[in-house]
């Protein structure tokens, strides 16, 4: 705990600008689901009470990362980062903790990946109703949809209609991506849970595949995947050159209102802003936009969206417990009260974690059952 | 060549008995297969054949009661949904099946175990090391 690398850490994230306000406790959804958590005592301590090692590891660990409390400091004090780095820190000295989901299945295959002698059949989902291509300028990047897709049969999620999706719609604007057999995971949930040296590795077996297949822009659809690829990769690999694209901005830059026919869609929904995508991104607009180009589709906010939109309950797949099961009943209760019938949402963990409430048999009885929809998906079954 | 890494995941139960047996009579066994004793193969989660892979075995072999003798209830059933559904995330690692298999024993099967463990060793032998592993060193875990 006494690495300068904290103090330096506390001037670069404006730690010592923070007011002890408290609104960062007072927004932050673990501790309104009745954690012992408070992001305000955490960058207390980390400043004068450094010897406190116990309360300031188990916080470091406990957080979302869903950047609530960032929103809403007042003296813009960057939270995630401090916790992203925080936690880089702390697993190389201390080991990692958190407590991984699903007992680390997930991040066990996402470091399996970082062999290099990797010959994966991630593609056996392609059918001939969809165009690829063989080699080109434009890829698209699955991410790993095809594994949760696999893992979550349990739960029926999903998540392989996202990409298929993603490349429909690819084709209706007459573009034919290439679909990379030996892409890695793009290492999100490693580089948020502090394992930093594989996800170095798998951010650079992607770079290598990239340059392999001759690719100069890279569609992502997944908002962790856009960040991961446009913020951390170019920081991590000298002289990135490759463009990276959010399918969200491509949808919204080329489907205006009137250049595109849609089918009318008569139903009511909601949209659920995935943290990455908002917070992170700074993309509230763009997804509502494209919601509104579908005729008689009636739409309705949730009590929390925007800037101030409610987490789906994790993040990274590690803490996964009863208060991150509290937020997501709470997400979705908010979601019926706005009379929807369809949740729309734009990031397949959202899907994943709310999906993963709505089919737990304990909650049966809690008025939570809902249809969860990616963005794509309802965009690409309204295309004429 | 090192020699390749095989690592068996033992129930307590009968496979345990056969194995012990087998180690009482003195029969050979392969010297490359490590054993883990669970208390029921209904402990194992995809996790934690995933986990193996991960931390560098070759092959994972299952050894299990048979469905209508587990002393707990469904634990051989657990097994072949685990095996099943690891087996489909292998495939998308382009690991090959044959590399996670499960086999069912009855108390008194020493010889059948013996053999299955020779024939997976040789099996694994004729596939060669498992190419999807990084080489570098696993997850470390402090306390």
């Amino acid at each position: 705990m006494n690495d300068p690398k904290i103090d330096q850490m506390i001037v670069e994230m404006s730690l010592y600008q923070c007011l002890e306000c408290g609104k960062c406790t007072a927004s932050c959804p673990r501790r309104l689901s009745g954690k012992e958590y408070s992001p305000r005592l955490l960058a207390h301590k980390v400043i004068s009470e450094r010897q406190d090692e116990a309360y300031i590891e188990n916080s470091v660990w406990e957080c979302l990362t869903c950047g609530l409390c960032r929103e809403r400091c007042p003296s813009g004090v960057d939270f995630n980062r401090f916790i992203m780095e925080m936690r880089a820190l702390l697993a190389k000295t201390k080991g990692l903790k958190g407590y991984r989901a699903h007992d680390g299945a997930i991040h066990s295959w996402m470091r399996m990946m970082t062999a290099p002698h990797l010959k994966q059949n991630r593609l056996d989902w392609l059918d001939p109703g969809i165009k690829v291509a063989s080699s080109g300028d434009v890829a698209f990047f699955t991410g790993c949809a095809p594994y949760f897709n696999v893992f979550f049969a349990g739960i029926d999620v999903d998540t392989l209609s996202i990409a298929r999706d993603s490349v429909r719609l690819l084709n209706f604007l007459d573009i034919k991506p290439v679909l990379l057999p030996n892409e890695r995971c793009c290492g999100h949930d490693l580089l948020w849970s502090g394992d930093i040296e594989n996800f170095e590795a798998l951010c650079r077996l992607n770079y290598t595949s990239f340059k392999d297949a001759g690719v100069k822009e890279i569609i992502v659809s997944c908002p962790e995947c856009f960040q991961v690829l446009s913020e951390h990769m170019p920081r991590i690999i000298p002289g990135f050159d490759i463009r990276v694209t959010l399918l969200l901005d491509l949808l919204q830059r080329e489907m205006q209102p009137g250049s595109t026919a849609f089918r009318p869609l008569k139903r009511k929904v909601t949209f659920q802003d995935p943290c990455r995508l908002g917070r992170m991104l700074n993309r509230y607009a763009g997804p509502r936009e494209l919601l509104g180009l579908i005729p008689e589709m009636e739409f309705q906010e949730m009590e929390h969206s925007g800037r101030g939109a409610l987490c789906c309950g994790n993040c990274g797949f590690i803490n996964c417990d009863a208060s991150s099961k509290q937020i997501q009943v709470q997400r979705l209760q908010e979601a019926r009260a706005t009379g929807a019938d369809l949740l729309v949402t734009a990031c397949p963990k959202c899907m994943i974690h709310l999906t993963c409430t709505i089919r737990d048999p304990l909650m049966h009885g809690k008025k939570i059952q809902m249809e969860i929809r990616d963005l794509v998906s309802v965009l690409a079954d309204q295309i004429e | 060549m090192e020699p390749l890494r095989i690592l068996g995941i033992c129930c307590n139960w009968s496979p345990f008995a056969c194995y012990n047996a087998a180690g009482m009579t003195g029969m050979s066994m392969p010297a490359n297969f490590h054993l883990i004793r669970v208390m029921c193969i209904g402990r194992i989660n995809q996790a934690l054949i995933l986990r193996a892979f991960e931390f560098g075995a070759d092959g994972v072999i299952l050894l299990e009661c048979t469905d209508e003798d587990c002393r707990y209830g469904p634990g051989p059933e657990v097994g072949h949904e685990n095996v099943h559904r690891v087996r489909r995330i292998l495939h998308l690692l382009g690991i090959r099946q044959e590399r996670l298999v499960e086999r069912t024993f009855g108390a008194h099967e020493k010889e059948k175990l013996v053999q299955t463990l020779w024939n997976f060793t040789k099996e694994m032998e004729k596939l060669g090391p498992l190419m999807a592993k990084n080489g570098r060193k696993r997850e470390a875990v402090k306390s």
